[in-house]
């Protein structure tokens, strides 16, 4: 089974166990409360939500396994979006937008790999000041204008079904698989474990530390761009302040699935389960007509509490 | 003269060590006692014990005649103890004046203002009662490290301290600074204010000591008179011993063709021309005293300091760059945390085995979970690790079997060059014995070992040749029957 | 700590006045370059308009020296002066009454703030973690509140805070200077300023001479909070109204500001003056890049240049 060997011990089962827990308990609250929870239409749109938040949260739980963060991943999936939705436009090409996002992406999460490999920058600050120039450059590009009317076949990628099922659900399970065995079947992933765990003992042991952190700001910055791929896709139109919300839920989504910010310890499959909860209860919120301005609260409330029970773990298992 | 301060029958015990057993010591105003003892000998844990650190298992503390009990640094205050440690507690940013008298600042005549002139003048009486000129406006991280001692040593007068420990002092001192500490230092002593000073350099042991006690393996072995005994005395008290059974070696090194070369070697972490060499099958020691420079050698040739000047070729090829280059060229360390060095305690036993070798076992980057499992039980046994299984984190392990698994991760490399950087200390006797039936064994097969131990006897027994370190450089090379305890202490230490 | 790394230590003396020239050549630089680009920018009333924009970010840029120095960071000051401002315009809308409008403004901040520094320091929680997810709880609050819309009727003695005069002294201009030698103050005249430099320079040994640090590492929050609240007088009078987005991203020119003007996020070395000048800096080039017609994302980019610039730098003279 490619996805569970990332579990070594029963603690980290159960732990899968007690949120996949979260997940039904959730939905079963939920179908009490409302009716219109439980209909086909809400629960796609839940796992396309989920799906969306999961492409960018994948990339930043390999960040934040090696201990540090990617505030400017939001920001990634504006400029990406933004810039892949002019070429589309222009050349008419899905192709050619397609590697522009991806492109793009991946260009961001290398700035932000050097700002932390070469200038030694903490990681929350070196993404904080890129996530204010990439907006500034976006908002800049965009001129307050809004782009939209891409092509069918681009569009599928946001609001295709294939098989009756949302087509971008497929994409999480592509990326929870391919990510998952990243994770656990390749050296990569296990030296990227390392580095979190403890990156003095890492280096000792003969881990590339520069090449590897580069490694996992450039996904980081790959799954963006496709994330605002999909994103463009979906919304069929970008402009300038897209991706602004977007940074929060995923470090929300990363550190609920059971990623511990103090690094070394996370798997894909928890931060896929961490996007649903998350989307779950906002869209939970959604149904229930709760004050949407509520939402970034219950984000922050989220995180907070994510991290202390990590941590309360973490001082747990050591002493 | 009466002590103000004595310690009678001082035990203190850590697992599985005997730091202190049944110390007695006095401390007489005035007076400069010199505290002599090898690496381990119980000097830094007496200092810990004195200024409430640590607190001792049995055993009485008098002051002035009355027991009394110091469970916290503040209690050593109030005793006017005080400690100077290598590292210093000065805030960087704030000046000396600032620093001196940190929380116990004037107030001036608004409650919770600061009274500065007060504060300057006071400090820069307390200074010039010590000949030392700095300004007090001075801001501490400007200053040299000598002269930060200078503070931290009028911070601690400044609380009236009666009863001053110093560690070294005169380890980053100039000449001429040293020369003005010890002035200093006779100031003090008319001052009334006792001093206990440890120090491996027997020139100042003899010049400024009014008394020396030795100790040796946390036991008090006796005191001498400056003025009647000479070094030799002094070595042979420090080192006497009977024979450790533990290290029973019954093969004979047979040396082949050179594994590791080191040329010239400087870095950045302080050491200075550095030459050694290690053959396959054989032990080479790097001995020393502590803060001589045997780590910063270990982490100089592995890669972990950056190299200013020199060479380092293992098996003939230049070593440059990071650690992982040195893994590439099958070269191990062992380190001396293995705790925050050796393993990622978060991860299991079998993550942290395969660690190093990942590249080698699995060229193509991809792994195959029933050999990583396979090479990880594999070595468990070979090295008797005391696992239920390999998917146990590596924190809930004992010591010894931590450090099994530390060696277990460069097994799996193949690797034939292992530095060990103090490999046995805080293990029981026990695993002691394993691993070095176990070094004994890469011995045997062809490995090269080069190993940094403070203890004399570790190094005496085992090693094949020793070179032995002082104050960042090597001092000497011991082979065949010179490789003995006093010589090896005398290289280490200055003046001797 | 072995006597070798004593012996290696570099020993350079680092300078502290050579931080002057730094932020105050960047502060005459722009001058000097806006100043030749535009024609309006050197007039009095421009200057005198950079003076005033400038002073809400003085009072929460004077705190966030403080937390930088702790080695800590306040994220969610712009967020909190938001909120701030929003109950202050929600107050004012029902109370008409401005003293209670400032009460409540100031406690809010208080609060968050005495929020923030409880979890950092007795939970021991990474300050920037804790600081975001304040962020996003105060934006949400303010939204909120006011319903996604601002709040308009806040009568017209508001207005005064920020367009008054007292003795001929623009408002804003005096809280800036009360602000400033309050923080000057607290920083320099008291055991509060020293324990701020300690608790980032060596909290160890602050610990070891029996000084409570918790308490001062949580005042030094608390205080961040405060003059949040403070400033959201300024701000509900500038805009007249509460918007529930009014200063989201300020915390990014705070920042900025303070790392500019020399404080690092290094062991304790804060410079107030430094901060002063940053926030001159910051304001002018905003200004300048205003009436160049420069639009207000590019502003936020250059700014966000500016801090890489100064970052850079700082881990430079690190190194050295």
């Amino acid at each position: 089974m490619p996805i569970f060997p990332n579990l070594k011990n029963s603690d980290e089962l159960s732990a899968l166990f007690y949120r996949l827990f979260v997940v039904i308990f959730i939905c079963i609250g939920l179908s009490f409360l409302s009716e219109a929870f439980l209909t086909v239409n809400n629960l796609l749109n839940v796992l396309r939500q989920a799906s969306l938040l999961f492409l960018m949260a994948s990339g930043l739980t390999l960040v934040i396994l090696t201990a540090g963060i990617d505030l400017s991943v939001g920001a990634n999936v504006g400029m990406s979006a933004c810039l892949a939705g002019t070429v589309l436009l222009a050349t008419g090409s899905t192709t050619l937008g397609f590697l522009t996002g991806i492109c793009c992406g991946a260009l961001i999460g290398l700035a932000n790999g050097l700002l932390v490999t070469l200038l030694r920058l903490p990681s929350f600050i070196a993404t904080y000041g890129m996530l204010w120039i990439l907006h500034g450059i976006t908002y800049y590009f965009m001129a307050g204008a809004t782009i939209n009317g891409f092509s069918k076949s681009f569009r599928m990628i946001g609001s295709g079904y294939w098989f009756g099922i949302p087509v971008p659900i497929y994409m999480m399970l592509f990326f929870l698989i391919s990510g998952s065995i990243f994770l656990r079947y390749t050296i990569f992933g296990q030296q990227i474990y390392a580095l979190g765990a403890n990156p003095v003992t890492a280096r000792l042991s003969g881990v590339p530390v520069t090449r590897r952190l580069l490694l996992v700001y450039i996904l980081s910055g790959i799954t963006a761009g496709l994330a605002s791929l999909v994103f463009l896709a979906r919304l069929n139109s970008a402009e300038g302040d897209i991706g602004e919300a977007l940074t929060l839920p995923a470090i929300a989504a990363v550190l609920i699935g059971g990623t511990s910010l103090f690094g070394g310890v996370g798997t894909m499959l928890g931060t896929l389960i961490g996007a649903l909860i998350l989307t779950l209860v906002l869209n939970g919120m959604n149904i229930l007509s709760i004050d949407g301005n509520l939402q970034a609260l219950v984000t922050g409330v989220i995180i907070i509490v994510s991290v202390l029970l990590d941590l309360i773990l973490r001082r747990k298992s050591v002493v | 003269m009466k002590p103000i301060l004595e310690l009678k029958n001082i035990s203190k015990n850590f697992p599985g060590i005997k730091a202190l057993d049944q110390v007695s010591f006095s401390i007489i105003p005035g007076e400069v006692h010199m505290l002599l003892g090898e690496n381990g000998a119980g000097k830094s844990t007496l200092m810990k014990i004195l200024c409430g650190a640590y607190q001792a298992d049995a055993g009485e503390l008098y002051y002035q005649g009355e027991q009394i009990e110091i469970h916290s640094p503040s209690d050593a205050k109030k005793f006017g103890i005080a400690v100077i440690f290598q590292e210093f507690s000065l805030v960087p940013y704030l000046n000396i004046a600032q620093n001196i008298f940190l929380g116990r600042e004037f107030s001036g005549w608004i409650p919770g203002t600061i009274d500065h002139s007060k504060m300057h003048a006071e400090a820069r009486r307390l200074l010039d009662s010590l000949s030392v000129e700095y300004d007090t406006h001075t801001l501490v991280h400007t200053l040299g490290v000598a002269q930060q001692q200078m503070v931290e040593i009028a911070k601690a007068l400044s609380q009236n301290a009666k009863i001053l420990v110093m560690d070294e002092p005169t380890a980053a001192l100039s000449d001429r600074e040293t020369t003005l500490l010890f002035e200093m230092i006779h100031k003090l002593k008319a001052q009334g204010v006792a001093i206990v000073y440890i120090s491996h350099r027997m020139a100042e042991v003899f010049s400024m000591g009014d008394r020396i006690s030795v100790l040796r393996d946390g036991q008090y072995v006796g005191s001498a008179d400056p003025q009647k005994t000479t070094p030799d005395e002094l070595v042979q008290m420090m080192v006497g011993r009977t024979v450790d059974m533990v290290y029973q070696k019954n093969f004979v090194s047979k040396p082949g063709a050179i594994a590791l070369r080191v040329e010239n070697l400087c870095s950045s972490n302080g050491i200075r021309d550095i030459h050694l060499e290690v053959r396959c099958g054989e032990i080479v020691g790097l001995a020393g005293l502590v803060g001589s420079g045997r780590t910063e050698v270990a982490r100089a040739i592995f890669g972990a300091d950056p190299v200013t000047s020199g060479r380092v070729e293992v098996f003939g090829n230049d070593r440059v760059g990071e650690p992982f280059h040195s893994v590439e060229l099958g070269l191990s360390l062992i380190p001396e945390n293995r705790k925050s060095e050796g393993l990622a305690l978060i991860r299991t036993v079998e993550e942290n085995i395969v660690l190093a070798g990942l590249k080698k076992l699995f060229p193509s980057n991809w792994i195959r979970l029933s050999r990583s499992e396979q090479v990880a039980n594999d070595l468990i046994t070979r090295l008797r690790i005391a696992t239920p299984s390999g998917k146990r984190p590596a924190l809930v392990l004992s010591g010894g079997n931590q450090q099994k698994i530390v060696i277990g991760k460069w097994l799996s490399t193949e690797s034939k060059i292992f530095i060990f950087d103090e490999p046995t200390r805080g293990i029981d006797v026990g695993s002691k014995s394993e691993i070095f039936s176990l070094i004994y064994k890469l011995v045997q097969d062809g490995a090269a070992v080069l190993l940094i131990s403070s203890e004399l006897s570790e190094i005496v027994r085992v090693c094949d040749r020793v070179y032995v370190m002082r104050e960042g450089t090597i001092s000497g090379e011991l082979s065949g029957d010179l490789i003995n305890e006093a010589n090896v202490l005398k290289l280490g230490m200055a003046d001797v | 700590m072995s006597n070798i790394h004593i012996l290696s230590k570099n020993l350079g003396y680092r300078n502290y006045f050579q931080r002057i020239p730094g932020v105050a050549m960047m502060l005459m630089v722009g001058i000097f370059f806006f100043g030749i680009l535009s024609k309006d920018f050197l007039s009095v009333s421009n200057l005198t308009n950079i003076g005033l924009q400038s002073s809400i970010l003085l009072l929460i840029s004077l705190p966030m020296t403080l937390v930088i120095m702790t080695e800590g960071i306040d994220m969610s000051i712009g967020a909190l002066l938001t909120f701030c401002g929003v109950v202050m315009a929600y107050t004012l809308s029902v109370t008409h009454s401005l003293p209670i409008a400032i009460c409540l403004a100031m406690c809010s901040g208080l609060l968050v703030g005495l929020i923030n520094g409880s979890i950092i320091v007795y939970w021991k929680l990474p300050p920037f973690v804790v600081t975001l997810g304040t962020l996003g709880i105060c934006q949400s609050l303010a939204l909120v509140v006011t319903d996604g819309q601002s709040i308009t009727d806040v009568g017209e003695i508001v207005q005064l805070a920020y367009n008054g005069k007292v003795g001929g002294v623009a408002i804003p201009l005096i809280f800036s200077v009360i602000a400033y030698f309050i923080t000057y103050f607290l920083l320099y005249q008291t055991r509060f300023g020293i324990y701020v430099c300690a608790i980032g320079g060596n909290r160890e040994s602050l610990n070891l001479a029996g000084v409570s640090t918790n308490f001062y590492h949580l005042a030094v929050y608390a205080f961040s909070g405060l003059m949040a609240g403070v400033a959201s007088i300024l701000l509900t009078a500038r805009m007249s109204a509460g918007h529930p987005t009014a200063a989201i991203g300020m915390e990014f020119d705070a920042i900025a500001a303070v790392v500019v003007g020399g404080t690092s996020f290094e062991k304790g070395n804060g410079w107030l003056l430094g901060t002063l000048l940053g926030v001159l800096t910051v304001g002018v080039l905003r200004n300048g890049l205003n009436l160049l017609g420069v639009p207000s994302s590019v502003q936020v980019a250059s700014i966000g240049l500016l801090v890489l610039v100064a970052l850079l730098i700082d881990s430079m003279k690190m190194k050295s």
